[in-house]
């Protein structure tokens, strides 16, 4: 009787170790294309660009046969290149904290509004996604574009600005492409707060402004921090935006990286921009992520 | 000199009225419950009495003066929500510490109210956690002195319980109830549940679309409800209607049910068929006939611990019975049983229908 219960027992035990392989089986079934395209078309690329980027320039094939650590060496020790580091990110953040203020209040309204509204409210913010805008802003912005042209008949300035091919116009391109990320992250995280906790702020004595203070921003924030961590990585290895609005004038990193792969042939040297620029990527999101784990401490999913 | 007194109060949404010129007056310290059925206007009320949402008529008066008008920072209600919803990104001191802070009350004192209140719903040494790492009774706890430690003039507490599993729902309205009067504060408590509102309150607004039906204490409510809605909404009814063969004086008449005659005490008109209500915990039966009852026939029994369910059948219609174990022993009574039924003429609540 004792040995029947012990390998019946056993027989269950056994059974669901099988259903547990075969789940765990099934998991790895439906992840596969995906990680296939992912090692293929990401990984191994990535894998060898590291590599190059440690070999020497070749004038007549490229990448030469040498191991060398002289492309970064020669990257960290000139103001130039450095100058474009620091522009990057700068662009990357004036971006992001631009996109923070104007994607709030949409986020809050959209968040506010119901049915029909809110469908368009979100589509139209959605659009820059949808359709790419930049050269739109183009039209806008050049020395005879339609801002020019009007500030000139209005009378209000003689000779035409420069508004295209500088930081601003780039940083306009790119908050206008990026903030839809930045509304629907903050959008995420103002409905899952529970009305009645602005209502219990609100009976206690706490007046709208105060009470978005006191709990809805601290309640959001880790909205805005995904936000922010989503559009700053976009922005510092965006290239199309900043190519057309401000081409090589304003020349970013992955303009640079462009340059060095696709007009000077030097694989090498862009080879080690691309991976700084990765790197500097990384960076934050890590301490994005590391600040956002703290903030989220109190803040329950309850 | 009542406290709070709500005057013709009415809310309008998208044209229908939810709240239909609703009046009641509240004395210092009362604790009344609005019960009612869902969609039956008690939490919109109870949002008008907080500010969230603004009367479309009538008035709100808070010790006189009317408050209707301000807004809800401006009203020193506390109120308890059904979800606890307390702040999760603060910890329990913080959390009752808020409203001290938006009074600008000096800092050693926050710390001794805060301490104090929550001894009284004994959390005391629960200061420096966060709201995710209390059980629900134990969020709730905090959310009732928090609302409590502004010293409000009114506390409000919307469906406070109904999260919380059976057991420590009855602990819970017991220990709020006993704060209340130790404390001494007014309160509005809304709930669906008419166990916990006969349990508790000084006084029951019953509630149904948009208007009170009757308000009284418990045991009014219970014994003698006005509405029929009230009888059929506050504990369970047996309907049931009789002949009335004979009219007296004093308002009374011999009736005619199922085959047995009985006097009643009701105004009516000679041969008019009156409606009663009876609960079936009035309802009683015996094995031997009597004078004053009638045979039905055991189509259900269903033993419910301290009492005992019985389905009786009569000519074509059911009644339910609900007899203490003690008074009849249920392995007498098989299903298929005849068994003789009969009640006293004054448990019987006179129904309004069909009259």
């Amino acid at each position: 009787m004792q040995a029947g219960i012990g390998t019946e027992h056993d027989l269950l035990l056994q059974q669901k170790k099988k259903n547990m392989n075969k789940k765990r089986l099934d998991t790895w079934l439906l992840l596969l294309p995906t990680l296939g395209i992912f090692i293929f078309f990401f990984l191994l690329p990535l894998f060898f660009l590291f590599m190059t980027s440690f070999k020497n320039f070749d004038a007549s094939t490229g990448v030469g046969n040498e191991w060398t650590l002289q492309n970064y060496i020669k990257f960290m020790s000139d103001p130039f290149y450095l100058g474009v580091v620091w522009r990057t990110v700068k662009i990357a953040l004036l971006t992001t904290l631009i996109t923070i203020i104007i994607s709030y209040p949409v986020a809050f309204q959209i968040s506010r509004s119901k049915g029909r509204a809110r469908n368009y409210l979100t589509l139209l913010v959605l659009s820059p996604l949808l359709i790419s805008m930049v050269i739109s802003w183009v039209i806008l912005l050049s020395n005879n574009g339609v801002v020019n042209t009007t500030l000139l008949k209005m009378g209000w300035i003689d000779q035409p600005l420069t508004l295209l091919y500088t930081e601003l116009s780039v940083v306009i391109g790119m908050v206008h492409v990026l903030f839809p990320y930045m509304v629907l992250s903050i959008m995420g995280s103002l409905e899952k707060i529970d009305p009645s906790v602005i209502r219990a702020s609100q009976n206690l004595g706490a007046s709208s402004f105060r009470t978005f203070f006191s709990i809805l921003l601290p309640l959001t924030l880790p909205g805005v921090f995904a936000g922010s961590v989503m559009v700053f990585s976009l922005s510092v290895s965006s290239f199309v935006t900043p190519a057309i609005l401000g081409g090589p004038q304003v020349k970013v990193m992955s303009y640079l990286t462009y340059e060095q792969v696709a007009v000077m042939l030097n694989w090498p040297y862009g080879g080690a921009i691309g991976f700084l620029l990765i790197l500097i990527a990384t960076i934050t999101i890590i301490a994005y992520s590391k600040i956002l784990a703290r903030s989220e401490k109190g803040v329950a999913i309850q | 000199m009542s406290y709070l007194s709500l005057e013709n109060v009415v809310k309008t949404f998208n044209k229908t009225e939810v709240v239909k010129k609703l009046s009641l007056d509240i004395q210092k310290g009362e604790l009344v419950s609005f019960l009612g059925p869902s969609g039956c206007g008690k939490t919109t009320t109870l949002n008008m009495i907080a500010g969230f949402l603004e009367v479309d008529g009538g008035k709100i008066e808070v010790d006189g003066k009317p408050v209707h008008l301000l807004p809800p920072y401006k009203r020193e209600m506390g109120m308890v929500f059904q979800n606890y919803a307390l702040f999760p990104h603060m910890t329990v001191f913080d959390n009752v510490a808020y409203g001290l802070k938006l009074r600008k009350v000096p800092k050693t004192e926050i710390s001794k109210r805060v301490l104090e209140a929550l001894e009284m719903v004994r959390l005391d040494g629960y200061e420096k956690r966060y709201p995710k790492e209390l059980s629900g009774g134990q969020q709730q706890r905090v959310s009732l002195a928090r609302a409590l430690v502004i010293k409000p003039k009114v506390l409000l507490l919307d469906e406070p319980l109904s999260n919380l599993d059976a057991k420590l729902r009855q602990e819970m309205r017991e220990e709020i109830v006993e704060i209340q009067k130790q404390v001494g504060i007014t309160t509005i408590f809304v709930t669906h549940d008419q166990e916990e509102a006969l349990a508790i309150s000084d006084r029951i607004a019953v509630m149904y679309e948009g208007r009170i039906e009757q308000v009284d204490d418990p045991a009014s409510i219970y014994n003698h409800p006005k509405t029929d809605f009230v009888s059929q909404f506050i504990g369970e009814v047996n309907h049931i209607q009789g002949k009335v063969l004979e009219t007296y004086e004093n308002k009374k008449c011999k009736m005619h049910f199922f085959g047995n005659e009985q006097i009643v005490s009701v105004p009516s008109v000679k041969n008019s068929e009156v409606h009663f209500f009876i609960r079936p915990e009035k309802i009683q039966i015996a094995l031997a006939e009597s004078d004053e009852s009638f045979q039905t026939r055991v189509e259900r029994k269903m033993f419910l611990g301290a009492k005992t369910r019985y389905i009786l059948k009569v000519q074509d219609r059911h009644l339910i019975a609900d007899i203490s174990n003690t008074v009849i022993n249920p392995t007498e009574i098989k299903e298929g049983n005849s068994v003789y039924t009969y009640w006293n003429p004054e448990d019987l609540l006179p129904s309004r229908m069909a009259r």
